[in-house]
């Protein structure tokens, strides 16, 4: 019985000497301030470049949200001004302005670019108002026509890069949405298809 | 009254079930034991006598007696929870005496120990409901949520199939606190789709606490405590194990679990245990449609051993638990458009074939435990003392751009040390103090790599408290009460959205006490009443959170962010204050010889009790989010929850269990979301001790009512906050809760299981067979966030077989 009482104790006195050693272990904590992150993902400006083909001033749109995934909305400006029936080649931008200009995280286009066969811009317009592509857009039907200029190694379409022809004078709104569709890309992935990175509305006009 | 009731209940049913009490005239007696494989007298045991069909309980000796019966052959059978049922030809004649040993189940029930109490000094004012023995064994490959949803009063918040967290009287996450072997379990609770890290396979019993008058716990457990409870480990030299394997046609899952312990040979006192599982379940499948992605893999180990003396105990404890979890492919939404088709749509997008594969989005989660805990013995009272230390990690895998989807989304650890000190005096047998201490130092980070501002901030938590409990006995009063203090800081330094440093600090403080009266009336009797108080600082997460959240389309905002800046603004200039809870819980239970009733209602008013309200509107150039800040407000939840047991002839019991819940948000006069609506379940349990080679043989089935949610927040569907004009905002006229669909309606789901046990020497096999849902009904829980796109699981056949040797 004693013998018993002893071995507890025997055990017991260095487990109080581990807890007091565990309390000591508590106060002591690491202050380090965290490592900023790149957040490649955040799209907070976007930029669409018309360079009429037959040389010119380029027409430029911009969509900014300065606060990413704050209260504060994206604003657009506009409309676009094009002149009427002129061919031009649409070019977009996509910037990260939180990121610190000439990283990776800033410049969010790259990003695309090198992800290209699980992108897919998709783009709806005012019925008609282009002479080249006919029609309202990819957006309700995906097999309808719309001039990709670049292409991923599967000859997909990606957008980036786009040709357009404006009719005669006309005006409406333009709409460009840019999906991720990881494994789901296909010659007939619709714009339902997929996550949506990015999905913005400008004014058009077509002046003669 | 209601034991009026009862016996008038009874009468009827006796009548119905043709029972004859008449007797003729006889003088003999059988007066008997029941006990244990140790002699210890089992108490409640069920003993039932044919011819005749007379039917007793065994009092606290393990005693009991049938008078006047006429000499001759009469069968005895004894049931009690956790042992094997025996039966017995027996010869009366005169005045005889015997003694029945039952042999216990392996997975044996043992008393309501709450961990760290001496059992004779169970908190005899607390209500709780556990789960042991043959329960547990039930819900063998399921996770701890759905095992917890067994219990009255306990229900899940659910993210898909394979992620359950215990609702306890309507709360959860912060508010319902889980001892897992006596030290509170952390993780990273504070996410809806985060489950509690556990191996439930690792449990003999389960309890809940539902009165908060588990004072030495600490504070947060406004809705209650689940207490985690192992078995004890061996003190003899004797070798012991299970094996046992689930496997389940829904999913396709297999789980496989085992478990060895034995104590040293010629040194009594030590003991040591080694358990573990691994578990794999494919996509589950609704009554239509499989649910893409929503597999599961898990590996859990654990180790224990131990020394236990007389007066002292040494116990070292290690579990890890590690998992993988599928979030369905269907609800990963970058936007309201993607939201509101996900929504609208009758099978969920990217719906494919069954497959094991785990894809994004998915999460993976790793719990380690590593526990030190002794007690000591004197002549006036004991030393308790334990050291904890836990470290989780956890990495969420979102939908993102290119290799992106490789690197975690979310990847936070969260590494807890704790210590727990107690003293308790025994000073006389009609009273007992104890005092104890305890201090709690927590450190998250996020690991850095995301890519992705993180959700919530770096943090440093401190928690200290005291406290003090006394229980008196007198007559037939027991009375309970217990008064804690603790102190809380924390030390945050996160990224605003943006990211751009900064550091914040602070400090809460406040008292919590208890105080339960409970009193036996009649022989078997028992009211109890707890009124307490209880007190929760609001999480790091509900104060700094920044953004969305996995499979969320939706923008959280914390208590600390400024409403039109987003700025992270100075600690003195924000009013928050933790949530403070008032708590009265009320039990009556009758307990007859073949009738048992419990009835418990409750009322829990938390003041500044903090919840999502929607804000407003953001249009980002992913499209429009509604974003949710964090608000505080008074919430009331009242709630009966009631536990029926009847003994309908020796073979055949059945049980029934009602819970009734409402909550109400006092302030807003409004509803809450994610409440558990009110259920109603029936069980029948036919069982023979013997039929030929096989024991304890038995048939059951369960149905179970969930009642529609009508106290529900207003609906305003995405088609409504989407076809908003531009620039106007959707809840300028309301800003109070809603919720994007209606409740879903009732429904109704019937299972069945039967199963058996053969005995091969010294190897004991159970064999259990059960459908769920057999009618393969098609339905929508309230309480699961997938709701709004998909159904719940279909028909799902189980087969269990465990080995005892």
């Amino acid at each position: 019985m004693n013998t018993t009482v002893n071995l507890s104790n025997a055990i017991f006195k260095p487990f109080v000497v581990f807890i007091v050693l565990c309390a000591i272990v508590l106060v002591s904590c690491d202050d380090d301030d965290p490592e900023k992150e790149d957040a490649p993902e955040l799209i907070t400006k976007v930029t669409l470049t018309f360079t009429p083909t037959g040389g010119g001033d380029p027409v430029v749109a911009t969509a900014t949200d300065p606060d990413g995934e704050g209260v504060q909305d994206m604003e657009t400006d506009g409309p676009i001004n094009l002149a009427a029936n002129t061919t031009y080649t649409l070019t977009i931008g996509l910037t990260n302005e939180l990121a610190t200009p000439g990283t990776e995280a800033y410049n969010v286009t790259k990003e695309v670019r090198d992800d290209d066969d699980d992108h897919l811009f998709f783009f709806s317009w005012t019925e008609n108002f282009f002479s080249d592509p006919a029609g309202n857009g990819n957006v309700d039907n995906r097999t309808d026509p719309v001039n990709y200029e670049d292409f991923d190694e599967d000859g997909l379409p990606l957008g980036l890069t786009t040709s357009w022809t404006t009719g005669d004078g006309a005006s409406g709104t333009f709409r460009i949405i840019l999906k991720h569709q990881p494994d789901l890309k296909t010659a007939s992935s619709s714009s339902s298809v997929g996550e949506t990175d990015l999905d913005i509305e400008f004014e058009i006009n077509a002046v003669e | 009254m209601q034991s009026k009731r009862a016996k008038l209940l009874l009468l009827a049913l006796q009548l119905v079930c043709g029972l004859l009490y008449a007797q003729p005239p006889c003088e003999s007696a059988l007066t008997g034991r029941v006990v244990d494989e140790n002699g210890s007298p089992l108490f409640g045991a069920t003993v039932f006598l044919s011819p005749g069909n007379f039917g007793t309980i065994t009092d606290n000796e393990g005693s009991f007696s049938f008078m006047k019966l006429c000499p001759g052959k009469y069968t005895v059978a004894i049931q009690y929870v956790g042992y094997h049922g025996m039966s017995m030809r027996i010869d009366v004649d005169g005045q005889t005496v015997r003694v029945f040993e039952l042999q216990e189940d392996v997975t044996r029930l043992d008393e309501v120990v709450i961990e760290h109490h001496d059992p004779a000094n169970t908190e005899h004012a607390t209500n709780f409901t556990e789960l042991t023995g043959r329960e547990l064994a039930k819900t063998a490959g399921k996770t701890l949520g759905e095992t917890l949803a067994h219990l009255a009063g306990v229900n899940t918040l659910q993210s898909g199939p394979g992620v359950f967290k215990p609702i306890v009287h309507g709360v959860h996450s912060q508010r319902v606190l889980i001892l897992n072997h006596g030290i509170r379990q952390e993780g990273q609770q504070w996410g809806a789709e985060h489950a509690p890290e556990i191996d439930p396979l690792i449990a003999s019993n389960i309890v809940v606490i539902k009165d908060a008058s588990a004072i030495k716990y600490g504070s947060d457990a406004l809705g209650g405590v689940i207490v985690i409870n192992p078995p004890p480990l061996p003190e003899t030299g004797k070798f012991d194990g299970t094996v046992s394997t689930v496997l389940q046609s829904n999913g396709r899952s297999g789980t496989l679990s085992g478990m060895l312990q034995g104590g040293l040979k010629d040194r009594d006192g030590w003991g040591w245990r080694v358990q573990g599982t691994v578990k794999r379940t494919g996509d589950f499948e609704t009554p239509n449609y499989v649910l893409t992605n929503t597999g599961i893999q898990e590996a859990n180990f654990s180790a224990a051993t131990g020394y236990h003396s007389k007066n002292a105990g040494l116990d070292l404890f290690f579990s890890r638990f590690q998992s993988e979890i599928g979030i369905l492919r269907g609800t990963a939404i970058n936007s309201m458009d993607d939201l509101l088709s996900a929504m609208e749509r009758d099978v969920p997008l990217y719906t494919r074939d069954f497959s094991y594969t785990i894809r994004e989005p998915r999460q993976e989660v790793t719990h380690n435990l590593l526990k030190l805990d002794g007690h000591i013995s004197g002549m006036n009272g004991e030393w308790r003392m334990q050291y904890g230390f836990q470290d989780n990690h956890r990495l969420e895998f979102d939908m993102r751009i290119g290799d992106l989807s490789k690197v975690p989304a979310t990847n936070l650890r969260l590494k807890t040390h704790s210590v727990d000190v107690e003293w308790e005096t025994h000073h006389s047998e009609t009273r007992t103090l104890s005092f104890g201490a305890n201090a709690m130092f927590q450190e998250n980070r996020n690991v850095p790599g995301t890519q992705r501002i993180p959700f919530i901030p770096d943090f440093d938590n401190i928690t200290a408290g005291a406290f003090a409990t006394s229980s008196l006995f007198y007559d037939r009063w027991t009375i309970d009460a217990g008064l804690r203090y603790d102190h809380r800081t924390y030390s945050v330094r996160g990224f605003d959205f943006k990211n751009s440093l900064y550091r914040s600090s602070m400090d809460f403080g406040s008292v919590s006490g208890s105080l339960g009266v409970s009193r036996e009336i009649a022989r078997d009797d028992v009211a109890r009443l707890s009124l307490s108080t209880a007190w929760r600082p609001p999480h790091v997460s509900e104060l700094f959170s920044l953004g969305r959240h996995q499979s969320v389309a939706a923008i959280e905002y914390g208590l600390m962010l400024n409403e039109s800046t987003n700025e992270v603004m100075d600690v003195d200039d924000v009013g928050v204050s933790p949530e403070q809870a008032f708590k009265a819980v009320a039990s009556y239970e009758i307990n007859r010889e073949r009738f048992s009733l419990t009835v418990s209602p409750y009322a829990n008013y938390i003041r500044n009790f903090v919840y999502l309200r929607p804000e407003g509107v953001t249009r980002t150039v992913s499209g429009v989010y509604p974003y949710f800040r964090y608000k505080q407000t008074d919430a009331l939840f009242i709630g009966v929850d009631a536990d029926a047991s009847m003994t309908l002839n020796r073979h055949l019991t059945a049980k029934s269990g009602v819970s009734l819940l409402r909550a109400r948000d006092v302030d807003n006069n409004s509803y809450f979301l994610f409440i558990p609506s009110n259920r109603y379940s029936i069980d029948l349990h036919y069982e023979r001790p013997e039929v030929g080679a096989l024991r304890s043989v038995y048939l059951e089935t369960r149905g179970q009512y969930v009642q529609k949610q009508t106290f529900s927040p207003r609906v305003l569907t995405v088609r409504e906050i989407t076809q908003q004009e531009e620039d106007s905002d959707p809840f300028e006229e309301d800003r109070s809760i809603f919720d994007f669909t209606p409740a879903p309606d009732g429904y109704f789901l019937w299972n069945l299981a039967g199963g058996f046990s053969v005995d091969a020497g010294k190897v004991r096999y159970d064999f259990r067979l059960s459908v769920e849902n057999l009618l393969n009904t098609r339905y929508r829980e309230y309480t699961n966030r997938l709701r709004y796109y998909a159904d719940e699981v279909g028909r799902n056949f189980a087969v269990s077989v465990k080995c005892n040797f």
